[in-house]
């Protein structure tokens, strides 16, 4: 049974269709991304299945349970999970404080605390920078915090907003380790990102938005081959 | 009918010196995102020097508007650029409570000075009126309300086409893409102030001569205004406008038919109603497209 | 350093023992003092809960001292015959339902402001309750409402007020310190640093402002209940008062914002230089008080635990 399925989403801003009468669903354990050109509405879906912003018609189901229009926090208490592009992290806590905020609210049910915390910070490669204060973190460590908090909420649907962007390509290649491990551990993962050799490495499956309509989804090395994505995205052959 | 058509002229010409009381509390909110809770004192600055000026020299109130506009200026220019900017750097709620800070110190040099008692300015035409239809102005009034028009009218024309007031409103927008174009924006917060102060003091001259006052009504003006910008949105001379009429028309309705003894209940209870319904204001922030 | 959960309450109740005999040694006027210290401390406390610990700082919190000791006042005043301690319970459960009720009433709408708005919609309420008060009749806020003398006979009331202010504080901080180390209070601390963020991580946040919101207003109205006992005579003028509504304010930003301690150090700071070094200057107060927040904010933006852990990290 499928962990995640859309069904017919759309949203409008004003009159403006940033997601047109979307529909997929997700296996678990498996790595999906999201691709498209910036305003393809990769952000947009994804406020919309963690309850962010209400859809304008349509169905999003979790785990078989229907998720369309409840709070975000009753998501993220089902078992969804996000990590933001731009990390909020809580500045005045430490690393190990963030990510325990995590483990004591994000999924119901029963929960050792600390040990959650920990399994967080080791998922995320983050364990040796436990007691660092947030605001001293690189961009590429707050990534991984994020990462480490959104796991740590034992979620089984992990929702990471371009982990890569403007990352080293060391940082890129542990990011895309992590990420591996998190999808090994058992959690489904759904990117949307920018950088495309990351999602060839990572993913199982792309999905393709354009002007907020799908207009792929395959295997990388199927979807990258399709001349409506090269032509919509792609652009130039090299890139 | 009568009552109904006097009660809403009282209103109006209320509310037209609420807008001008109001509007630079919005300006300074809009293009810093400080709530200035020494605003009152500001407006209070301006109705002392017109009194101090108008009887010692003996002449009309109106007349001391570009001295008390100029004075409030320097003074609000000095008062941002080396008080509040050092707030800003920080928290906001620091930048508010720096400025209620200073108004506690202000008001009390206004009672060592003023003394606490009321006082009010009285221009020579304090007893003409005149007749509309059903309705009674009185000289004091029309020329109260004529003078904010103007006012807020010269300082929406001011916004919109002037060099500076251009630069206010790019700044406002767009911080960053500002200071990356050459403005100087701790100097364009400054005249902002500047400019806000400056209307200020004037409209605490349109409130003394029909008004009483004295220092304690400091807090009355701020929250005032604080709640013609909530109504209006955050910003603009028209946000003042329709706030401080909408404001002025519930005052002397309620007032008229519930009791004079409730203004703020009314006034409240309308901000949260409205605060509801639209988070934003009626015209929303007049500068960003999307807080 | 990790410590033991409980020492710190332990610490709190000893400090309580001791203040306790606080009466005994001292003169009359420091006696009084320490009853405003005390009732400063217990109302920044409680103010601390939401305005602190859930960052939603609040300009009106005297709206619940009011509510609460009028409620409480007009309660008592039905049963005259009532004995002392009965009273002052019937008073406390009194104060504290009222404030439970009208801050369940106005939760809903004035949560949804954030920072600023949502201080001087406070500054609002505070306005507006004080308004009802003075203005319809049931309240007797303009005349005035009596207290029933409750310090028992052989005791100096001055004594008696300041032992129970103590138990009220100390109550108060004991709650706070509950909610601070409980998983309550790890979510609020989420719902001041980031409230999406902590919406995304699972945090009820609606609820949780809430229920601190409603925790906050009935502890202000218990000592606003206390407060109103040891006045024994109360106006609108007495209770809603907007040097409280800063004052709640001040504590915690001169001890140290969203901390425990901090606003109970910053209220016997204050205090202590409001009420003794200050206090032949009358004249001077608002100017003294106006001028101490600009020098605060200047200087010590952090607090005062702001400025050590500064010190701390320069050295």
């Amino acid at each position: 049974m499928s962990i995640l399925s859309v069904h017919g989403l759309s949203k409008n801003f004003r009159g403006l269709a940033a997601i047109q009468n979307v529909s997929f669903t997700i296996e678990p354990r498996s790595i999906t991304s999201i691709i498209g050109p910036n305003g393809a509405g990769k952000s947009t879906l994804f406020n919309l299945i963690t309850g962010y912003l209400p859809p304008t018609a349509g169905e999003i189901q979790f785990k078989g349970k229907r998720i369309t229009g409840m709070a975000t926090n009753r998501i993220a208490e089902l078992g969804v999970a996000r990590a933001f592009q731009i990390a909020k992290p809580f500045r005045d806590l430490t690393v190990f404080e963030n990510v325990r905020i995590g483990a004591l609210f994000g999924k119901a049910g029963p929960r050792d605390v600390d040990a959650t915390t920990r399994r967080g910070l080791e998922l995320a490669a983050m364990a040796d920078l436990a007691d660092r204060p947030a605001s001293e973190l690189t961009v590429g460590q707050l990534r991984h915090l994020e990462v480490a908090r959104a796991i740590a909420t034992r979620a089984d649907l992990l929702l990471a907003d371009e982990p890569c962007a403007g990352l080293n390509p060391t940082e890129t290649a542990a990011m895309i380790d992590v990420l591996r491990q998190i999808r090994a551990s058992g959690i489904t993962v759904v990117l949307v990102e920018h950088d495309m050799p990351s999602v060839m490495e990572v993913s199982d499956r792309l999905l393709v938005l354009d002007a907020g309509a799908m207009i792929a989804d395959g295997p990388p090395a199927v979807v990258s081959k399709d001349p409506r994505v090269i032509a919509a995205y792609l652009g130039t052959p090299d890139a | 009918m009568n009552l109904v058509a006097q009660t809403l002229a009282d209103g109006l010409v209320l509310g037209g010196i609420y807008a001008l009381a109001a509007v630079g509390f919005s300006l300074i909110f809009g293009v810093l995102h400080v709530i200035n809770l020494s605003h009152g004192i500001l407006v209070l600055m301006g109705a002392y020097i017109a009194l101090i000026v108008s009887t010692e020299l003996h002449v009309d109130p109106m007349m001391t508007i570009p001295l008390v506009m100029a004075v409030l200026f320097v003074f609000g220019y000095g008062y941002q650029r080396f008080l509040i900017q050092r707030a800003v750097d920080r928290a906001s709620v620091n930048s508010m409570l720096l400025t209620f800070g200073v108004a506690l110190m202000l008001q009390n040099v206004m009672i060592w000075v003023f003394s606490p008692d009321m006082k009010n300015i009285t221009p020579s035409y304090a007893f003409k009126s005149f007749t509309l239809g059903p309705v009674t102005l009185d000289a004091v009034r029309m020329s109260a309300l004529a003078a904010s028009l103007v006012l807020l009218s010269c300082l929406a024309v001011f916004l919109k086409f002037s060099s500076l007031g251009r630069v206010i409103r790019a700044t406002a927008q767009q911080t960053m893409a500002a200071q990356l174009c050459g403005v100087n924006v701790r100097h364009v917060y400054a005249m902002t102030f500047a400019v806000s102060a400056a209307f200020s003091g004037a409209a605490g001259i349109v409130i003394g001569i029909i008004l009483p006052f004295s220092p304690n009504d400091e807090a009355g003006w701020t929250m005032n205004a604080f709640v013609v910008v909530v109504l209006g949105g955050v910003g603009s001379p028209a946000g003042a406008l329709i706030g401080g009429l909408l404001l002025g028309i519930v005052n002397t309705l309620t007032a008229q038919y519930i009791g004079p003894s409730f203004p703020n209940v009314t006034m409240f209870l309308l901000l949260v109603l409205l605060l509801l319904v639209r988070p934003n204001g009626l015209l929303g922030n007049a500068f960003s497209a999307s807080r | 350093m990790k410590k033991h959960p409980l020492l710190v309450a332990l610490c709190i109740v000893a400090a309580a023992i001791v203040l306790a005999f606080g009466p005994m040694v001292l003169p009359p006027f420091y006696v009084r003092v320490g009853q405003i210290m005390l009732y400063s401390a217990g109302l920044g406390v409680a103010w601390a809960i939401l305005g602190g610990f859930a960052g939603y700082a609040s300009f009106g919190h005297a709206a619940f001292i009011g509510v609460g000791a009028f409620t409480a006042g007009l309660v008592e005043s039905q049963f005259p015959t009532l004995a002392a301690p009965l009273l002052l319970l019937l008073g406390f459960a009194a104060g504290a339902a009222s404030c439970a009720v009208v801050s369940l009433l106005i939760a809903y709408p004035i949560l949804r402001l954030r920072g600023t708005f949502f201080a001087i919609a406070m500054l609002g309420v505070s306005h507006v309750c004080s308004e009802v008060t003075n203005n319809v009749d049931i309240f007797q806020g303009s005349l005035g409402l009596n207290f029933p003398q409750i310090a028992p006979a052989g005791m100096d009331p001055a004594s008696f007020f300041y032992e129970v202010y103590l138990a009220g504080a100390t109550i108060v901080l004991l709650i706070a310190w509950q909610i601070r180390r409980s998983r309550f209070g790890a979510g609020l601390l989420s719902i001041r640093e980031d409230e999406d963020t902590a919406r995304m991580l699972g945090v009820p946040t609606e609820r949780y402002k809430r229920t601190a919101f409603v925790i906050s207003a009935v502890l202000t109205g218990m000592m606003g209940v206390i407060y109103a006992h040891s006045l024994g005579y109360i106006t609108t003028e007495s209770v809603y008062r907007d040097d409280t509504n800063l004052n709640l304010i001040v504590y915690s930003l001169l001890g140290g914002m969203g901390t425990l301690f901090g606003p109970v150090i910053g209220a016997g700071l204050l205090v202590f230089v409001t009420q003794v070094i200050l206090a032949r200057l009358l004249d001077f107060h608002l100017f003294a008080t106006g001028l101490l927040l600009v020098l605060l904010i200047l200087v010590a933006p952090g607090g005062l635990s702001g400025l050590l852990k500064r010190r701390k990290t320069a050295a």
